[in-house]
């Protein structure tokens, strides 16, 4: 949900930005007083900026609430009760505790690496990235995820690690609830 | 206060800007190299891939803080009385680390990202000997040390000029009730830069030099998290601070071509003063995905990230826009690359800030929407400055004129650097990871969009260099010296 939001964001913007720079080189060939226009353009600006804070204030309140670490929500939402699984990266393999869950599993990964920083990326069916947290030595970070639909999900190594990041790759399996699928 | 620039300075300005143009073509084709390797075009190993990306990411913020600094002392200059033989040290650091990096990688196999993350490159010795490691991190060291012999020169020059950094930033302006103008846009700028990049720095050579004691003596070890601040604190300011240089040609060239003025008023001193706190406060936005730091600290990164596209969104690029709206100003090479440079900042800015979200950030983080964002805000905003800047010179310091091929090679690039940013924030969209050798069949076709764009920004880079060559060979032909101006 998060990736259309920014993509459809960034075009929308990018694209009245382009108005803004285009209708200003048409302008560009005409002449006009410079103080005029320097009136009449910080009036403008004060509507502008104040429109940029109420955006910025806006998404701020939206996404604050909702942080990925935040433990109440996760408290709120049931998820401290669900099953704990221990996640280590090693150059280029990761190392779990569980590696087989049901659909409907409220799953709380804490991670870690044991030589390098590794980014652990929880990829869905489709490949869609859904969670992430890095994996560093020394540090536990928590990343809380349920997983709402059955299928073959993968944790792809998100923070580069050197020549063999890239096949540092970990399927999961997530059985239908109930038991496992016919297929 | 209207200096000339040393001609020995003028001579070494030449010199960073050969430096960067040609090397901005062998990263351009290096990154065209990764690009078709995703997209299955051609196949190289792994190791290869990363040395490579090693290579790109070094070399195209190491040539945008070189390009940046030739602009800034340009226009510094006509301000402030310079001392060249700073500018030729920096040149010489600069060269000497970049030869111990590009050893490094292609004599060594170095090849852990330009981020050098901690405990990485002691982790890498141990596998492929230690050499590697040393001569990149040392070369590093050096390049660093040279900027901030620089900074401190700077700061020196300021200071005696101006009474010190915060009147050069206008504090007597906006604390102090003072009246009228604060000092030239490029002086503004230049405290900044000092200020912040001064402190990235320092935290570099902090984080370089554990890294190589590590290396020699794995006892002695640093917090990772820790390094990972000082590498970002580094890293994210360094990056930045090549836009703040940059654009003082911005502020100085589109005022001459429009003959108008833009003066540092209390607004545009107090913006560059938020980005100046705002830059240094806001590299834990890289940070968002160690759970492990303070939760207001990631929020701060996220709040101020935004707070800091206001002063280039409200300030820079809106002053940019209000200077050329009705100006008859003359359209050429110049001042067409440095307005669509003030488009590309600010474009960039807006993926940029949306993925400093942390929610966003969650889904998107080390995804290509990063490359994508960085990339629109370095190739088509700093980028296009040091180009711009490239063809100003020639035409004032020399004789050249605006062609028909320029209007080509300048749509050319931005058409293609539009493909090729396009790409990469669809591949982010579509959760495609950055830093990866090879993909999955569904993110090859937009590698194959971004190396097909990729190939016509190198063509256009290869015309805008050839230009500047070219153009060269009539600077500092004519006796007397004099300036010419460009308004035309």
């Amino acid at each position: 949900m998060y990736q259309q939001i920014a993509m459809y964001t960034t075009v929308f913007f990018v694209f009245l930005l382009a108005l803004a720079f285009a209708s200003v080189y048409g302008e560009s060939k005409r002449s006009g007083e410079y103080s005029t226009i320097q009136e009449k353009g910080y009036k403008i600006r004060k509507f502008y900026f104040l429109g940029l804070i109420a955006i910025m204030a806006f998404a701020t309140v939206m996404t604050l609430g909702r942080l990925p670490y935040d433990s109440n929500q996760a408290e709120a939402e049931g998820l401290n009760e669900g099953i704990v699984v221990k996640v280590t990266g090693i150059q280029y393999a990761w190392e779990m505790s569980e590696e087989t869950f049901k659909a409907g599993d409220k799953v709380q990964f804490d991670v870690t690496a044991s030589d390098v920083t590794h980014g652990f990326g929880l990829y869905n069916e489709n490949m869609e990235l859904v969670a992430q947290t890095q994996a560093m030595p020394g540090y536990t970070n928590t990343v809380y995820y349920t997983f709402k639909e059955p299928g073959t999900y993968q944790i792809l190594c998100l923070e580069y690690c050197s020549a063999g990041h890239h096949v540092m790759v970990k399927e999961i399996v997530v059985e239908p609830e109930g038991g496992a699928s016919d297929e | 206060m209207n200096e000339a620039i040393h001609p020995l300075a003028r001579k070494t300005v030449v010199w960073h800007l050969a430096v960067t143009s040609l090397v901005l073509i062998l990263m351009m084709i290096f990154g065209v190299i990764m690009l078709m390797n995703q997209g299955e075009m051609i196949s190289i190993t792994p190791q290869w891939f990363y040395k490579i990306m090693t290579a790109h990411g070094t070399g195209m913020v190491g040539i945008a803080a070189l390009g940046g600094t030739a602009i800034l002392w340009y226009f510094l200059s006509k301000y402030v009385k310079l001392n060249p033989a700073i500018l030729i040290v920096n040149f010489v650091l600069f060269l000497t680390g970049v030869s111990m990096v590009l050893i490094a990688i292609f004599v060594f196999d170095f090849s852990d990202g330009w981020t050098f993350l901690y405990p990485l490159p002691a982790q890498s010795a141990k596998m492929y000997g230690a050499a590697g490691a040393v001569f990149f991190l040392s070369g590093m060291l050096i390049l660093g040390i040279g900027f901030l012999l620089l900074y401190m020169y700077l700061a020196a020059r300021l200071t005696a000029v101006y009474g010190g950094l915060g009147k050069a930033l206008g504090w007597d302006i906006i604390f102090r009730g003072k009246k009228g103008y604060g000092p030239p846009a490029a002086v503004v700028a230049t405290a900044m830069v000092i200020i912040t990049n001064s402190t990235a720095l320092l935290a570099g050579a902090t984080v370089l030099a554990a890294s190589l004691v590590n290396i020699i003596n794995p006892a002695i070890t640093i917090d990772p998290l820790l390094a990972k601040h000082f590498t970002y604190a580094f890293g994210h300011i360094f990056a930045n601070c090549t836009i703040y240089m940059a654009v003082i040609a911005v502020y100085e060239v589109l005022s001459e071509y429009t003959k108008r003025p833009w003066k540092a008023n209390k607004v545009f001193l107090i913006a560059w003063n938020c980005s100046t706190l705002f830059t240094l406060m806001i590299y834990t936005h890289h940070l968002l995905m160690d759970f492990a730091v303070p939760k207001w600290l990631l929020i701060i990164g996220q709040v101020f990230s935004y707070a800091n596209g206001l002063p280039v969104m409200v300030v820079t690029a809106y002053g940019a826009l209000m200077i050329v709206y009705r100006s008859r100003m003359k359209w050429d090479f110049a001042s067409s690359l440095f307005f669509l440079s003030m488009f590309g900042w600010v474009a960039g800015a807006i993926p940029a800030i949306i993925d400093a979200t942390i929610v966003v950030n969650h889904v998107m983080h080390n995804t290509k929407w990063v490359p994508g964002h960085f990339h629109t805000y370095m190739g088509m905003g700093v980028v296009a400055m040091i180009i711009g800047f490239m063809y100003y010179f020639n035409k004032t310091e020399g004789n050249q004129e605006h062609r028909g091929i320029d209007t080509f090679t300048i749509a050319l690039y931005f058409v293609f650097f539009m493909g090729l940013v396009g790409s990469f924030l669809y591949a982010g969209g579509i959760s495609a990871p950055r830093r990866w050798s090879e993909h999955l069949p569904q993110w090859v076709l937009s590698d194959q969009v971004g190396a097909v764009s990729g190939i016509f920004i190198v063509l256009a880079a290869i015309i805008f260099t050839a230009r500047f060559f070219s153009g060269l060979r009539c600077v500092g032909s004519q006796v007397p010296y004099q300036k010419k101006s460009a308004a035309g």
